[in-house]
């Protein structure tokens, strides 16, 4: 009865097409009444939107821009930005990695990231101790690299054995099962390196070659910035060559897309997970020693909120879609960086912010910026 | 033959010498001093028993099962001895390994061996001690496949069932409180005192068997009369303890109302909540606005504007209570419509982040909430001039708060809500497709959880008389969720063991404070793999938990066992 003179209202006609398409992609048929109920939600969840953009705005037209910084000062704040979204992309892209395959957020992802930061911290130790810092460039380089493959291997151990011994046994159980589990084996990972380790924190020393940085002006840039971003975009390179080219980058795809089917084709499911995991906890580990050098020092607890964030870069940008992580994270190092001196808000709120980002995101565009539409099972 | 036994043996040797190594670097031995080596021997046999179980195609005592254990427990106790070995050689030699593992001192190490710390560092031990260890370890291994074969001879012979051994889940409760009142008077005792410790552990015993036995017992009138009997036993409870072992009780039970609420979230609806503790929060400083504006500088400064006294409290506890628990469940309200269109994983994190924000506002916003240094002198609840402050009336109202929870949380779990709720959590689609409203249904079990945790909030304010923002961190909400998940999700009386085990253990076991959410944390990861339904857990939950994971539930639990023999199996308990 709702097609009746539906060739005299077209935008009717296009309005009623639209919701049969949505009820045929839908796994189940509510009626065409309560999905024009559903539209007028999001159309009031849209307006809400514009309002919320136009009041930031207004904000920052009127609070940020009046405030009179220089223009370097725009810029630097730029640079950090980009800097520490390089890092938070690192460890995004293991969150995402993870759920494009399982469906799951590894909520102790933050934490393997930790453990990488401390396992480069005792590597750099050894190299001091060895005395290769006090040596020539070519050493110290050396040592350097070195120390970002320590917090790799030892991140990758973490991940692995939290794969095996948290998350594969709860393979196929209802969802907020490994989740609990994830959060669980978050809380073991952090207390358990404080009950080993201690609560000190551990200083990580920049040797001297890496010190200090270059000026342009106003503009002061710190090389451990630059190479902590040069690292990052290199490493995210490799990751899309090996998931978009190589075999096991194939199978990997071929996983996330439909498990059962992927088995059937001879793929080895499990393996092909475990090695999602070597990837995304390779890719925290260096993110570990990266932030070790750019926050100096590592502890118990300094993967939580960064943690945190990178997954809110990995929503921001689609969770499960690669290159949506990576811009998504340096979004949000943007946003960060730039946020409470646009707004005009003490940087004590910076975790406020990133947090409402998150939640912003999930409520105006759960599919991310990148992201495609999932289906409402997924999101 | 000798080859598997052998191979089995390395795998199931090397996991026990990860989980040694583990112990010891947390620094477990120190705590233990004398007792560490025969502990850890016992925690390594627990292990080889756990592992050896599992596998059937081990068979005989003499055979490969026997040859197994051996070669896992020597292999276990070699590693381990080769390990501390090594450790006390670098101490010995004045390595200060304590700059890399905390715990290696001295002191922890020469538990290991029986030792004063002293003979650790002069070196002289005696190879003596390494055989211990290794004997010792061995011994585990022997003793762990002894235990394997004694439990598969009696499955093969099948024990008649003891009619009367049904009485005896039923007795226990009144048999521990006998203890806790033959163990004396009450006195003033306060932590250190042992007898009291012991008390505090029969009390909360006998709370949890007696929760098993309520659930035990068959329909009919014995039943009514002996949930009578526990009624009043529990009443009287609080009369019969001391102070501490009273103010201990009165978290717990605080924890269970606030426990019962997140159930409701959690449990009946589905909706992973992880910052439930910002409506704990929310009940305790709107309850402080009221009884302590003085702490607030800008309710002074606004109380003064309007010529009202600022010297006492505005609202007594009980005017109070409407008010607080409307604020928190309009905070459940305002945290519930955003989130709406969340599910499971994104909906944790986002509330996560609520319950963050939420502290974060306490931290700062200084001129209402006086920031870090907390609102103090909150006013106890009182009556008729009587003052409920002391523990043991605050144990009374927070038994009272609990039941007068658990009983609304009852009825809503077999209402028409309740039903919605749980068609909501198993499939949203389909629950919208048989007509329920969503919208309406997720608020009210957001708004409901919230109330409950506001009135939890607001006796823990009473109880504390000073709060800090401090007290709402993200820990609250872990503590709050893995009680409700250990107890059994979507379960009534699983809530109030989960708050006894997570919340009153730690108290009775001072020394191991330390390791408190180490262990909780383990024992997450492990519910969820071993037992993901809890304890005791909700009957319907159980049952679809158990249909999910079917090749999972073969696998006997420790824990199992527990409803079994608490009467009947738990389809027989279907009339609760």
């Amino acid at each position: 009865m709702q097609f009746a003179g539906m060739a005299l209202q077209p935008l009717k006609a296009v309005r009623i097409y639209c919701e049969i398409r949505v009820m045929v992609k839908t796994p189940s048929f509510p009626t065409l009444v309560r999905l024009r109920q559903a539209s007028a939600v999001r159309w009031w969840v849209r307006l809400l939107g514009v309002v919320l953009l136009l009041l930031l705005a207004w904000r920052v037209a009127v609070v940020g821009l009046a405030e009179g910084y220089p223009a370097s000062f725009w810029i630097s704040q730029t640079l950090n930005g980009l800097v520490l979204g390089g890092v938070y992309a690192l460890i995004a892209l293991g969150y995402t990695l993870v759920y494009g395959i399982l469906l799951m957020i590894n909520f102790a992802h933050g934490d393997v990231m930790m453990i990488g930061g401390f396992t480069g911290f005792f590597a750099l130790q050894l190299w001091i101790g060895v005395g290769w810092l006090d040596g020539s460039a070519l050493w110290v380089v050396l040592a350097l690299v070195l120390t970002v493959v320590a917090g790799m291997l030892g991140s990758v151990l973490a991940g692995i054995t939290l794969e095996r011994v948290a998350y594969r046994p709860l393979r196929g159980a209802p969802r907020l099962v490994p989740l609990i589990s994830a959060i669980g084996a978050s809380l073991f990972l952090q207390y358990s390196v404080l009950l080993i380790f201690g609560v000190t924190p551990r200083a990580y020393t920049r040797p001297a070659l890496i010190e200090g940085g270059f000026r342009a002006g106003d503009i002061f840039v710190p090389y451990t910035g630059i190479i902590i971003f040069i690292v990052s975009l290199l490493l995210m390179l490799a990751l899309y060559l090996i998931v978009q080219r190589s075999k096991l980058g194939r199978a990997m795809r071929a996983v996330a897309e439909d498990k059962s089917t992927a088995a059937l084709m001879g793929i080895n499911v499990d393996q092909v997970i475990v090695f999602t995991f070597i990837l995304g906890s390779a890719l925290a580990g260096a993110g570990g020693v990266l932030l070790g050098f750019h926050n100096t020092v590592v502890k118990f607890n300094s993967g939580f909120i960064p943690g945190l964030k990178a997954f809110t870069a990995a929503v921001l940008g689609g969770i499960g879609n690669i290159p949506g992580a990576m811009v998504g994270a340096l979004l949000l190092g943007l946003i960060e960086a730039l946020g409470p001196s646009a707004l005009g808000i003490p940087t004590e709120y910076k975790d406020i912010i990133a947090f409402s980002v998150l939640v912003l995101i999930l409520i105006f565009r759960p599919s991310g910026l990148l992201g495609e539409v999932l289906s409402e099972k997924k999101a | 033959m000798g080859m598997l036994a052998a191979r089995h043996g390395l795998r199931t040797g090397a996991l026990a010498f990860v989980l040694l190594t583990y112990l010891t670097l947390i620094g477990l031995p120190g705590r233990l001093a004398d007792l560490a080596m025969p502990v850890l021997a016992g925690v390594a046999a627990i292990f080889f028993w756990l592992v050896l179980r599992r596998n059937p195609q081990l068979g005989g005592i003499y055979g490969s099962l026997g040859g197994t254990a051996l070669w896992a427990g020597l292999l276990a106790g070699g590693f381990y001895a080769v390990l501390t070995a090594f450790f006390a050689g670098l101490l010995a030699n004045g390595v200060r390994v304590q700059l890399v593992f905390d715990k290696i001192v001295p002191q922890n190490l020469a538990a290991l061996y029986a030792v004063m710390p002293g003979a650790l560092l002069s070196g002289e031990l005696s190879p003596v001690g390494w055989l211990r260890q290794v004997g010792l370890l061995g011994l585990a291994g022997v003793a762990a496949a002894l235990l394997v074969a004694g439990e598969r001879w009696l499955r093969r012979r099948e024990l008649p069932p003891l009619a009367a051994l049904r009485w005896l889940p039923l007795l226990l409760p009144f048999v521990l409180l006998a203890a806790v009142i033959g163990l004396g008077s009450p006195a003033v005792t306060f932590g250190g005192n042992n007898q009291g410790t012991i008390r505090l552990l029969l009390a909360m015993l006998a709370v949890g068997s007696g929760i098993f036995a309520a659930r035990a017992v068959r329909p009919g009138g014995a039943r009514r009369v002996l949930w009578a009997l526990l009624a009043a036993a529990l009443v009287g409870l609080p009369f019969l303890l001391d102070q501490f072992q009273n103010s201990v009780m009165g978290i717990v039970f605080i924890f269970v109302m606030m426990g019962l609420g997140l159930n409701i979230v959690v449990g009946f609806a589905g909706l992973l909540d992880l910052g439930y503790v910002a409506f704990f929060a929310i009940g305790a400083y709107v309850y402080a606005f009221l009884a302590a504006p003085f702490s607030s500088p800008w309710l002074i400064a606004q109380l003064q504007g309007w010529g009202l006294p600022v010297s006492g409290p505005l609202v007594s506890f009980w005017l109070a209570l409407p008010l607080t628990m409307v604020a928190a469940g309009l905070g459940g309200l305002l945290l519930g419509i955003p989130v709406l269109r969340l599910r499971g994983d994104y909906l944790a994190i986002v509330t996560l982040g609520f319950g963050e924000i939420i502290r974060l506002f306490m931290l700062n916003l200084a001129e209402l909430t006086n920031g870090p240094r907390g609102l103090l002198n909150i006013a106890p609840p009182t009556v008729g001039g009587y003052s409920l402050g002391n523990p043991r009336d605050i144990f009374l109202l927070a038994l009272a708060g609990a039941a007068l929870i658990a009983l609304v949380a009852n009825r809503l779990d077999g209402s028409r809500l309740g039903r919605a709720w749980v068609a909501m959590r198993e499939d949203e689609d389909v629950a919208q497709a048989t007509g329920i409203h969503l919208v309406y249904t997720k608020l009210m079990a957001f708004a409901i959880g919230a109330l409950f945790a506001g009135l939890a909030g607001q006796l823990y304010a009473a109880r504390q008389t000073n709060i800090f923002p401090e007290n709402f961190s993200l820990f609250v909400s872990i503590d709050a969720l893995s009680l409700v998940i250990v107890g059994g999700m979507g379960s009534i009386p699983g809530v109030v063991l989960g708050a006894l085990a997570l919340k009153g253990l730690p108290e009775v076991l001072r020394g191991v404070d330390e390791y408190r959410i180490v262990t909780f944390a383990a024992l997450l990861v492990i519910m969820m793999i071993v037992r993901p339904q809890g304890i005791l857990p909700s009957l319907r939950r159980g049952r679809e938990l158990q249909e999910q994971g079917g090749s999972r539930a073969d696998q006997p639990s420790v824990l199992e066992t527990l409803p079994d023999n608490a009467g009947g199996s738990p389809l027989a308990q279907k009339e609760r």
